[in-house]
């Protein structure tokens, strides 16, 4: 995580002393955009973080032994990938979840499902910081563009699944 | 304005109703323990968002708008949607950084389909979170079965995107600072 950070404040202060090299006025300038972009950004953040947590206390036990096992097929891959998109939080919660499911019994197409339709539909990230950047309009024209991605990737897995014996963890 | 207020309330009021679940079906303490989790986040993401917020408004500073449309415009074709992917793949950090720079291509002449496909490419096969997560946790089978799986994925969406009769600028984006205060 803090190898990320590091890594985006090297390359932002890199691009704020060539806004400098330019000009004074042009490096004001983006440090002025930046703190009001913060200042219109923030609120919808601090009210939507605290979901992703509560969300978390809300998953019962065991309903992915039960739901989403490799002979579920394709309304087990269709469960998974809606239940990804409601799964909160970033890589440092979803992976080791989906590591418990496959050790619990899971099968590895409805997991690929899962974390495709995590990644893609995300609906927490695409409310606590999608929205507040880029808006809802962009929002509506992503998610009619992937929705059926998940499954899709789900689906693919099932099919490739023999030529990965080591995918199924067992 | 008024846009950005009902967005803060519906956000508001669906983390309210959350914290009202967990308090009826699983206690205060697992409200408690869900508040200190999300206090954690805080402090682990804000040096993120206030590194990606100065990172996307320094190079709109540096970049001409439409420097990119050659590359990722509209009539960027099937190379457009490979590049956006591949720039995707390539972006590090997390969601607050890369959001941010979405803006940055948009007003550099992406259009909607690149930019749909950016955003899938990196977050569904973005390398960094594939090295340092995916890999170590599930194992090499697992994560190359999925990124084989997913590698198509972005450009797909990027197509839809193209096809879908939605259109979207970045004045549509909260996160853009109009370059002046006239607004035509």
């Amino acid at each position: 995580m803090t190898f990320g950070v590091i890594g985006i404040w090297i390359v932002a202060l890199g691009a704020l002393a060539l806004c400098l090299r330019r000009s004074p006025v042009v490096a004001r300038r983006a440090v002025v955009d930046a703190g009001s972009a913060l200042w219109r950004v923030l609120p919808v953040m601090l009210m939507a973080l605290p979901m992703a947590a509560l969300i978390a206390e809300l998953i019962p036990a065991g309903w992915a032994e039960a739901w989403l096992g490799p002979d579920s097929g394709v309304v087990g891959v269709v469960l998974a990938s809606l239940a990804g998109g409601l799964l909160p939080g970033g890589p440092f919660v979803a992976f080791p979840l989906v590591l418990g499911f496959l050790k619990a019994g899971a099968g590895p197409a409805q997991m690929v499902a899962l974390i495709s339709g995590w990644a893609i539909l995300g609906l927490h990230r695409t409310l606590a910081w999608e929205l507040p950047i880029l808006g809802g309009r962009f929002i509506v024209l992503r998610l009619l563009a992937s929705f059926t991605l998940p499954v899709l990737a789900g689906l693919s897995a099932e099919l490739l699944l023999p030529l990965f014996p080591g995918a199924t963890l067992r | 304005m008024l846009r950005r207020n009902a967005t803060f309330l519906v956000i508001s009021a669906l983390t309210l109703a959350a914290a009202v679940a967990v308090w009826v079906l699983r206690g205060m303490g697992a409200v408690q323990h869900a508040l200190a989790a999300t206090w954690d986040l805080i402090l682990t993401v804000l040096p993120s968002i206030l590194g990606g917020l100065l990172l996307s408004a320094a190079l709109r500073q540096l970049v001409p708008p439409g420097a990119l449309a050659r590359w990722m415009g509209a009539e960027s074709g099937l190379r457009g949607l490979l590049v956006a992917t591949a720039a995707g793949m390539v972006m590090p950090g997390g969601p607050v950084a890369a959001f941010p720079v979405v803006l940055v291509l948009a007003q550099a002449g992406a259009d909607r389909g690149a930019l749909i496909a950016f955003v899938l490419a990196w977050s569904l096969n973005g390398f960094q979170r594939i090295v340092v997560w995916e890999l170590p946790i599930l194992g090499p089978d697992f994560a190359l079965l999925r990124l084989i799986c997913g590698l198509p994925l972005p450009i797909l969406a990027g197509l839809f995107a193209r096809w879908l009769p939605i259109r979207w600028t970045p004045a549509d984006a909260p996160g853009m600072q109009p370059r002046h205060e006239t607004k035509p």
